[in-house]
């Protein structure tokens, strides 16, 4: 008789069923419309730039790599890519609880850990999916105009690189928090809108306990400068390497990820009634 | 995984497959792929040697029609531009203000030119009397000569006179000067050609079909064609001109290691101009940023109590990625008015009594 199986083959197999569930749920329809608002707002300033109304902002007239960079910068790295960890992260589990179905996943013979890696990966596939071809399409639509489409592709590559691995950095740390907390959401939303926007702007090494300190020495785009004290901030930030960035975020990841499999095998998942 | 999420999946893969490998093919072709990609600059570039330093175009009647213009005409400049405009038409026959459509200017110090100082050729085009100018020309001593099929009306520089050796320092020996010659040729109808003779030839050597042109400069005309659709810009090598200059080390090591430079405005209503300069390499880049944002706090700080330089100061603002540092700025006319307002007056006519 076959012993369990292997750890990675149980979240393989999890990440199988666990994919189209989670792309043809409700939960999905909040991600359409995440990348699709981008996408949307990207046709509309092509449509204006057509028409020639493309407004002057701060200097000469907004061109296509500069629009490109303003979103990737303040819609996907400060927002949507929080916005789809808190909330897909965190639910890998707690969905889980709250439909009272954990109990058919943890009486497999599988490593209760598996469930939450195979969770975890179908979460990564279906985020990243959807958002890197939206990243994609935005960029054929926004950056010809006045600029183009050849010299900006170094800086596509390395914006679709960054979105992933910040998609799966905070995956893995709202996982964790999924795993281990009751109210995970709560703390998520604490930790991604208030700890680290927070902490980012006090001087010292604070800083360095957020994913988005790391995550913004990947950014290609320049931090665009809204106010004397932001000039000065940024002029004292001290961002580490590329490959520290990378490294750290790689550190990030495996923590999480094992953490949050020390949570699942430990934890007593106590279904309300 | 079912039928549905393995399509979708595809789906997905291929859109950002064919958006990568287009992206990979335009970065190593170099097409623009699009309609709205920038243009390739104006016609007057296929004039201009491929060794050009520096590239510079301005749409002058734009630019002269300009409100901002119109408001500098009553300045404080106004007698100084006036007694230049005047000079050049003395010289040539050609009034700016009303003949010249567009500038195309190039600097050439790769040749080393006379003294180091290199060869520059400008082309206007407009509406020129060619009889008139060259006319004229004569009168202040040019002569005409047959270049191919073009005439060339040169000009020698009149060299200014000797020092008195009494006066000159034995530690700080005098510059020698050589004459440079100042030829001006009609490449075209409504195209002239006004430089120094070597530049002059050589426009003409191209609109003949011989030799390179700026558009073969791919390097040149990549920057170029990234500029946006201001009326006034210039490209150009920094490090070249760093080098033909020949700073003192001291100076010279303190100055960023800048190789590209690019500076666009829009003259209309008001002033809108962005200046982008690529570094030798990324860290470069960031510590100029560095210094620039730290320049810019600097005088947001300082301007916060004049309400007409905090305007200014307020529109400028930094980006760039990578290897590239941009600066931009976006001055309203009333900004000028302004500025003008807080200058000193200039003394009246008519000496102190």
């Amino acid at each position: 008789m076959n012993g369990r199986p292997a750890f990675f083959a149980s979240a393989l197999r999890v990440f199988d069923f666990s994919l189209g569930q989670m792309l043809w749920s409700r939960r999905s329809v909040f991600l359409a419309l995440l990348v699709g608002a981008p996408v949307l707002l990207a046709v509309v300033v092509r449509i204006f730039a057509a028409a020639g109304w493309l407004p002057i902002v701060n200097g000469t007239q907004v061109g296509g790599p500069a629009l490109f960079g303003v979103l990737m910068w303040l819609l996907f790295v400060r927002f949507v890519v929080p916005v789809l960890g808190v909330f897909y992260g965190t639910s890998l589990m707690a969905d889980e609880v709250d439909d009272k179905t954990i109990t058919y996943l943890f009486t497999r013979p599988v490593p209760r850990a598996s469930v939450l890696l195979g969770k975890y990966l179908s979460y990564l596939a279906c985020v990243v999916l959807l958002l890197l071809p939206s990243i994609v399409i935005i960029y054929f639509l926004v950056v010809p105009i006045g600029g183009s489409i050849g010299q900006g592709f170094p800086q596509l590559a390395a914006d679709l690189g960054m979105v992933a691995v910040g998609v799966a950095a905070y995956g893995a740390v709202f996982a964790f928090v999924g795993a281990w907390l009751k109210r995970p959401l709560i703390v998520g939303l604490v930790f991604a809108f208030g700890w680290e926007q927070t902490v980012l702007l006090i001087p010292g090494y604070l800083k360095r306990l957020t994913v988005v300190y790391y995550l913004q020495a990947l950014v290609p785009h320049a931090m665009p400068q809204e106010s004397a004290l932001s000039l000065l901030m940024t002029a004292f930030q001290d961002l580490p390497p590329v490959w520290v960035s990378l490294l750290c975020l790689a550190g990030i990841v495996m923590l999480a990820l094992w953490l949050g499999g020390w949570a699942v095998e430990n934890r007593e998942y106590v279904l309300e009634q | 995984m079912t039928v549905r999420t393995r399509y979708f999946a595809i789906c997905s893969l291929l859109v950002v497959g064919v958006g990568l490998s287009t992206g990979l093919v335009a970065y190593y072709v170099g097409f623009p792929t699009s309609a709205f990609a920038g243009s390739s600059g104006p016609d007057e570039l296929r004039y201009l040697p491929a060794t050009s330093t520096v590239v510079a175009f301005a749409n002058v009647q734009e630019v002269m029609t300009s409100e901002l213009r119109q408001h500098f005409r009553e300045s404080v400049l106004q007698s100084a531009q006036e007694n230049g405009q005047r000079e050049f038409q003395e010289q040539t026959g050609i009034n700016i203000e009303t003949d010249i459509d567009r500038v195309v200017a190039g600097l050439d110090v790769s040749g080393g030119g006379t003294n180091g100082q290199g060869t520059g050729v400008v082309l206007a085009r407009g509406r020129f009397d060619e009889v008139r100018i060259e006319a004229l020309m004569r009168e202040h001593g040019a002569h005409v000569d047959a270049y191919k099929d073009k005439r060339i009306i040169t000009a020698e520089q009149k060299l200014p006179a000797a020092p008195d050796p009494a006066l000159v320092s034995p530690a700080i020996p005098p510059v020698p000067q050589t004459p440079q010659s100042f030829s001006l040729t009609f490449v075209e109808p409504g195209l002239v050609a006004l430089g120094t003779t070597a530049l002059v030839q050589h426009a003409v050597d191209l609109h003949s079909g011989g030799g390179e042109s700026a558009l073969t400069n791919e390097d040149l005309m990549e920057r170029v064609k990234a500029l946006g659709n201001g009326n006034v810009w210039a490209v150009g090598r920094f490090d070249v001109l760093r080098a033909r200059a020949k700073i003192p080390d001291a100076v010279a090591d303190r100055i960023p290691p800048i190789t590209w430079f690019a500076v666009s405005g829009r003259v209309d209503s008001g002033l809108q101009a962005a200046l982008s300069a690529e570094t030798r390499d990324e860290e470069s880049a960031k510590n100029l940023r560095d210094v620039v944002r730290g320049f810019l706090a600097l005088a947001k700080l300082q301007t916060s109590s004049k309400p007409e330089y905090q305007r200014f100061v307020d529109s400028l603002e930094l980006s760039g990625t990578g290897n590239k540092v941009a600066l931009s700025v976006d001055v309203p006319a009333q900004v000028f008015e302004a500025l003008r307002a807080a200058l000193p007056k200039p003394p009246a006519q008519g000496g102190i009594k």
